[in-house]
């Protein structure tokens, strides 16, 4: 059983806005990465899968339970922290947590306090007079305190400076060991790169890109930018190589003799051998970035798209 | 060149620890200055000196010469600012705002405005209290830039927004820096600074830890590499073949080796004899300069001690 499925979920709000037949699934042990800009429908698909809202069609799955209609059956195995935080006025950190607890019916508050610890939380003062960073530690106690098996988390760390980033992928990693299945919505490439084993594209209400993170992080396709110390060498490296089948030479035009090279890893002792002796001073290895992977999607909109 | 914006030992201290201390910076004309630190650390303490909005206690903040507090409104001509916390005033739409931010500074000619506001796709006519992070800071990056200020200074200007939004508003602020405009922004992503300015500061509980010149980082002479062989005989080889190793994953039989760049041609002489799977790149990063530095004994502090 996939602790978290969604099959074929639409939900059209009109206007082009909503999500349209969005399938995906998360095993046990993973971290799912779902990218997408403000409005593309993260949200809207977190908010199924946690039952607040009934599909138009298709069906969403935690635990096997379906999503809407037996949330209540589910719901102390799952944790959700959602991407905008309101606690209650008139509470301290305390009494929102004690509240929390008798809400869940949680007796045994050994977690909780392992996690006000781990968060380094102070939750005596008042909600109101929170930072930002504070609100979203108590948040994440409160959300997680009953120990779940499923962990939902919108842009955790939205707004948060990079402690507290560095904070929160420490913890997504710990939970992931503990055997947890995480959700994470984010718009920071850095800590989905960090953190995920899977990760999904979100665009217009639709899925289209679900990877593997480690395919982009290892690709066997690369890129690499390889300077030479002067026209000679260049030259005789270019009329050399250029029509072979192993790599595709092309010029780059911003930095001096310098070309780019593509090749798969299978054919990277053949690069290896021309460049032996060849005057090569500099060797850079492009990486295709998640940053730049993600605006590959919806860099075409930018061009075709206009208003 | 000339300093544009120059502080000299300037504190301003808030008590128990917080405010900003002896800050001494420079920033010459037509640089793009980045300025990193977590929440708290005074990166928006020190901006608000630049604006004249606040006294500092000792030392001196000049802007064009000009002294940021005496003649603050004299400055404020040369100068497009987006606060970190935008707060707009009560009025019904954006389009009303730019009028009458225009209006306040003198502006008649609002061709500029206008070009900004296709560029970023940005509906001005939009309800104010109504707009979202992402639409109030493009509204607020238009009022800023549509007079064609000298100095840009931008507080956190991508803090909150999405990636699409983020590259629009980083375009805009990359233009005008080749336009020759002295630009000073603060953020706590890496990856923006690096990409875009010319130094940045790290600033640390209202110090400067250190002022970095990007060309440290992206014209090291060093390169770092990964490579893995597909036979173990190889890996061996390579191991004692005299490179400096840094990283080693028999495992895997690979190793991640530093280089000084100008014995790239014999690495490549070195790699002839053997037979590699892969090479790649280790990237030396403003994030990894810093981290090692700064945010690794901070987290340690944070973390839950076993």
């Amino acid at each position: 059983m996939k602790p978290v499925l969604v099959e074929s979920l639409t939900k059209d709000y009109g206007y082009g806005r909503g999500v349209f037949d969005i399938s995906f699934s998360i095993n046990q042990g993973e971290v799912f990465g779902f990218l997408g800009p403000n409005g593309a429908g993260k949200s809207t698909t977190i908010r199924h899968l946690m039952g607040f809202s009934k599909p138009d069609k298709g069906r969403t799955f935690l635990l096997g339970k379906e999503s809407f209609s037996s949330y209540n059956e589910i719901m102390d195995k799952v944790g959700y922290l959602p991407g905008e935080i309101a606690l209650p006025a008139g509470l301290t950190g305390w009494e929102f947590l004690d509240m929390m607890k008798k809400l869940r019916r949680i007796e045994c508050d050994e977690r909780l306090k392992q996690l006000v610890k781990r968060f380094d939380l102070d939750p005596s003062g008042d909600t109101k007079r929170m930072g930002l960073g504070v609100k979203r530690k108590l948040a994440v106690v409160a959300a997680f305190m009953h120990d779940p098996d499923i962990l939902i988390l919108d842009e955790p760390t939205s707004g948060l400076d990079m402690v507290m980033q560095e904070i929160f992928v420490d913890f997504i990693k710990e939970e992931k060991n503990r055997g947890k299945t995480i959700l994470l919505s984010s718009h920071i490439f850095s800590e989905v790169d960090a953190t995920c084993d899977r990760i999904a594209i979100i665009k217009d209400g639709k899925i289209v890109s679900d990877f593997i993170a480690d395919n982009l992080r290892h690709k066997t396709e690369k890129n690499y930018l390889i300077t030479f110390r002067d026209s000679d060498s260049l030259n005789s490296f270019i009329a050399n190589y250029q029509s072979q089948p192993y790599f595709k030479i092309t010029d780059n035009k911003s930095l001096p003799l310098t070309i780019a090279v593509d090749i798969d890893d299978a054919h990277v002792n053949t690069l290896i051998k021309a460049l032996n002796g060849s005057g090569v001073t500099e060797f850079h290895h492009v990486r295709e970035s998640l940053e730049d992977y993600f605006m590959k999607y919806y860099k075409e909109d930018k061009v075709f798209g206009g208003v | 060149m000339k300093n544009i914006i120059e502080f000299s030992g300037v504190t301003k201290d808030y008590r128990h620890g917080r405010g900003i201390f002896d800050i001494s910076l420079s920033v010459s004309e037509g640089e793009m200055f980045g300025f990193v630190g977590t929440n708290g650390a005074g990166k928006t303490t020190t901006i608000r000196h630049i604006m004249g909005f606040l006294k500092q206690d000792s030392g001196t903040v000049t802007v064009k010469g000009m002294d940021a507090w005496n003649q603050a409104s004299s400055i404020k001509k040369f100068i497009g600012y987006v606060p970190g916390e935008i707060a707009f005033p009560d009025l019904a739409s954006g389009t009303e705002f730019l009028k009458s931010q225009a209006e306040l500074s003198g502006l008649k000619d609002m061709s500029r405005a206008n070009r900004l506001i296709e560029r970023l796709q940005l509906d001005p006519s939009a309800n104010l209290r109504r707009m979202s992070k992402g639409m109030k800071q493009k509204t607020a990056l238009v009022a800023a830039l549509m007079a064609d200020p000298e100095i840009i200074i931008l507080d956190e200007p991508t803090t909150g927004l999405d990636p699409l939004m983020r590259v629009a508003f980083m375009d805009i602020v990359r233009e005008e820096h080749m336009r020759g405009k002295t630009v000073f922004m603060s953020s706590h992503m890496f990856e923006e600074l690096q990409t875009t300015c010319d130094k940045v500061a790290l600033i640390d509980n209202g110090k400067i830890n250190e002022i970095v010149d990007m060309n440290i980082i992206t014209q090291r002479p060093d390169v770092q590499f990964k490579i893995e062989f597909n036979k173990k005989s190889d890996y061996r080889a390579f191991l004692n073949s005299g490179y400096t190793i840094i990283r080693d994953q028999p495992q895997y039989s690979q190793v991640t080796i530093t280089l000084p760049k100008k014995e790239t041609q014999k690495l490549f002489f070195s790699l002839s004899d053997y037979d590699v799977k892969f090479i790649s790149e280790i990237p030396y990063t403003l994030e990894k300069y810093f981290k090692e530095k700064l945010i690794n004994e901070r987290i340690k502090e944070q973390k839950y001690v076993q």
